[in-house]
């Protein structure tokens, strides 16, 4: 009997276990067969891509790809996974557990590191192959190759910029100027505040608004700005950067921002501009469609205020922002590195179409030769008027190369729009971040 | 039961995937974290093996000490508060003279059950530097401390320490409760013979015998603080700039944000030993004898 009963206790403590076991592996077992299977449902070869869908703005671009493709490639199916603002956590994820989808959006810091770890595919092959080359808006090649001179990515934003608005009306009621010079800015700074007017909003809680805020003034000391930081080819110390971090603690200590404003998102920050209680307002390009819908032919931008007015004219179409290798990529492990790779060339040339003719942006990488449908906003053909006359562009935060450089940079610039911050404790940090 | 616990076959066998899935999913991953924090590795390639280079870069890194201090500060206002504040309550809910006890014990616990991320919106929108509740209330009172809590470096982490201890302040004051609760009344009466005020009482008598839960309280507010990460992520991105950084903070940017797990991995080993030394001083020198009624 009592052997009767330890064996019965053994037979029960094992096929609990084994039961326990054999339902966590079988659940993970079938998801993997289910993601990697790549195989044909009807006739139709699934790719799993990783987009951007997370908005309106995101999802027109991709809905609009997905029903071209539906149209000229009927053979493919996309099993979409929503990109994550993550820092790429998940996709970094994806790749060490061997799992990475088909095709991705990404970034230069993350093709670096999946150009390192051999996870990413060179595409020069089918670059040539899909003419995808002669596609190419000539002056948006930067965007297609990285330093190592191979491509990895299709890439289809082209060199967005950053702008500084300005609400035209606001500044006309109230006598003030449009800055020129760092005295004029401060000019505006004291009028505003006398008027109860924040004089400039910022989603600071996102850090890259910080970092090309940071740009604007460096730029204006050098124009190659947080780009030559990046690449190493200036020091956080020299005069220009560690000047141009003492002005904006000028400008903040005058009062240039909101309360609070480290900790402003977007709605919040554009809130106080689009309802004209903020008199200026930084964003990248793609502002212009939400600027103009709220405040519409009163927004304006403004060339960046310079030290002086010999320094703003020499440096007044140096802007900041700009392109860098990245848009849709193919992982090295697929299963149909040819298909993936047409899909992914394919929906980069269909998200710059959709921004040009729907979105009233002519900023892209590709040509597009479809009929505009949304026709520009008076801001944007200004700014179609003044790309071809920019002298240079830097990088946004997400174009950085240097990993240890763009989390130094995007803290340090933070903490110059706190108020309690030095410029010597900025260019400490940044050194001490990119040790 | 004796002749149950002399089956060592037995115990070994209904302990065994207890242990196996507490070795998975505990030991094996500390493991890999001492042992990878030993490498120049980046997540996705082998790495190369360093020895102490990253130790010796971390005691180097200004970063480490931001985040020290502040793994500090927030395991120290959380412990005074949870525990303080919780002692409070407690004491006043044991007490059967007042109303609304059963109210006021859920009430009290209400925030526990939240999710971080609501608890943190809520703050947010109280913290507001332009119009936050507790801006408004000073304003209202004709106090001119108007307070940028959240964008002020000096004031950031005390800021978001209050949130977490105000949203757990509730799971100390069930377990000071229930501590409270459980101490025989016959020690307080003769307190009371002899003549001691209800606080008197209480500061002598109640609180002395509840050192053992003050004992597992303390290490839930201290170890809880020096790994706080879901508060800051949520309300200020380790900001302003990185005045709101923990060591769990500071792990999570440099596994995630800059590639480097090696170095992100020696943080954690940090932090792990960090936590183990304080749990074991904590347990030498709180509570020592055990109380037995």
């Amino acid at each position: 009997m009592k052997k009767i009963n330890k064996v019965l206790s053994l037979g029960l403590a094992l096929s609990l276990t084994a039961a326990a076991l054999s339902a966590c592996g079988s659940n993970s077992g079938n998801k993997e067969a289910e993601s990697t299977a790549g195989g044909s449902a009807e006739g139709k070869t699934k790719l799993r891509i990783y987009a951007q869908y997370s908005d309106e703005d995101t999802k027109g671009y991709y809905d609009y790809a997905v029903a071209e493709l539906a149209k000229e490639m009927p053979n493919v199916e996309l099993e979409l996974e929503i990109q994550a603002q993550d820092d790429g956590q998940k996709l970094k994820t994806y790749a060490a557990t061997g799992n990475l989808p088909d095709i991705f959006n990404t970034g230069l810091d993350l093709i670096n590191v999946f150009r390192e770890s051999n996870n990413i595919l060179q595409l020069d092959e089918y670059v040539d192959k899909f003419g995808f080359k002669d596609k190419m808006l000539p002056s948006a090649l930067n965007t297609l190759y990285t330093e190592d001179e191979h491509v990895y990515a299709f890439p289809y934003a082209g060199n967005e910029v950053i702008l500084l608005y300005y609400n035209k009306e606001l500044f006309e009621q109230n006598g003030v100027k449009v800055p020129t010079t760092l005295e004029e800015m401060h000019a505006a700074i004291d009028a505003f505040k006398a008027k109860g007017i924040t004089p400039l909003s910022i989603f600071a809680k996102e850090k890259w608004p910080d970092v090309a805020f940071y740009d604007i003034f460096a730029t204006r000391y050098n124009p190659a700005g947080i780009s030559a930081l990046d690449k190493g080819q200036a020091k956080p110390s020299d005069p220009g950067y560690k000047q141009a971090a003492q002005d904006i603690v000028d400008l903040v200590k005058a009062g240039l921002l909101p309360k609070g404003a480290t900790n402003l998102n977007y709605d919040q920050a554009a809130a106080l501009f689009h309802e004209g209680k903020a008199a200026m307002f930084v964003n990248g390009q793609w502002e212009i469609e939400a600027s103009t819908k709220a405040l519409g032919d009163k927004v304006g931008y403004m060339y960046y205020p310079a030290p002086d007015a010999a320094s703003y004219e020499a440096n007044k179409m140096a802007f900041s922002g700009g392109g860098n290798p990245g848009g849709y990529a193919v992982s090295a492990n697929t299963k149909h590195k040819e298909l993936a790779a047409e899909v992914a060339s394919f929906m980069a040339l269909k998200y710059a179409e959709f921004k040009v003719t729907k979105k009233g942006s002519p900023i892209v990488s590709t040509k597009v030769e479809k009929a505009v449908e949304k026709a520009y906003d008076p801001l944007m053909e200004r700014l179609a008027q003044d790309l071809p006359n920019i002298t240079s562009t830097t990088a946004f935060a997400w174009g950085l190369s240097n990993t240890k450089f763009k989390a130094a940079i995007e803290d340090a610039s933070q903490a110059l729009l706190s108020g309690s911050y030095t410029a010597d404790q900025f260019i400490a940090d940044l050194e001490n971040g990119m040790k | 039961m004796n002749k149950f616990l002399g089956n060592k076959t037995a115990i070994l066998l209904f302990t065994l995937p207890t242990i196996l899935l507490f070795s998975v999913i505990v030991m094996w991953p500390t493991l890999q974290v001492f042992y990878r924090s030993l490498y120049d590795w980046n997540g996705l390639t082998e790495g190369t093996f360093i020895g102490l280079d990253n130790y010796k870069r971390l005691f180097e890194d200004r970063l480490f000490y931001t985040s020290l201090k502040n793994g500090i500060i927030f395991a120290a206002v959380i412990a005074v508060l949870q525990i303080g504040i919780g002692t409070v309550l407690a004491l006043t809910i044991s007490n059967k003279m007042v109303r609304g006890r059963k109210f006021l014990r859920i009430s009290y616990f209400i925030p526990v059950v939240l999710s971080v991320t609501v608890v943190c919106q809520l703050w947010l929108a109280m913290y507001n530097g332009e119009y936050g509740l507790i801006n408004k209330v000073f304003e209202a009172l004709g106090i001119s401390y108007r307070q940028d809590w959240l964008s002020n470096g000096d004031t950031a982490i005390y800021a978001v320490a209050v949130v977490n201890a105000w949203q757990n302040m509730g799971y100390h004051f069930a377990l000071l409760l229930a501590a409270a609760n459980s101490i025989p009344e016959q020690y307080l009466e003769a307190a009371k013979i002899d003549g001691a005020e209800k606080w008197k009482a209480h500061w002598k008598v109640t609180i002395p015998l509840m050192s053992e839960t003050y004992k597992f309280c303390l290490v839930l507010a201290i170890t809880g603080g020096l790994n706080a990460f879901a508060n800051m992520q949520i309300m200020t991105g380790g900001g302003p700039g990185t005045d709101t950084y923990t060591l769990t903070y500071m792990m999570y940017r440099s596994a995630f944000r800059v590639g480097e797990y090696g170095y992100g991995t020696t943080a954690a080993a940090f932090l792990i030993i960090e936590c183990l030394i304080v749990t074991f001083a904590i347990n030498r020198l709180v509570a020592r004898e055990r109380i037995v009624y």
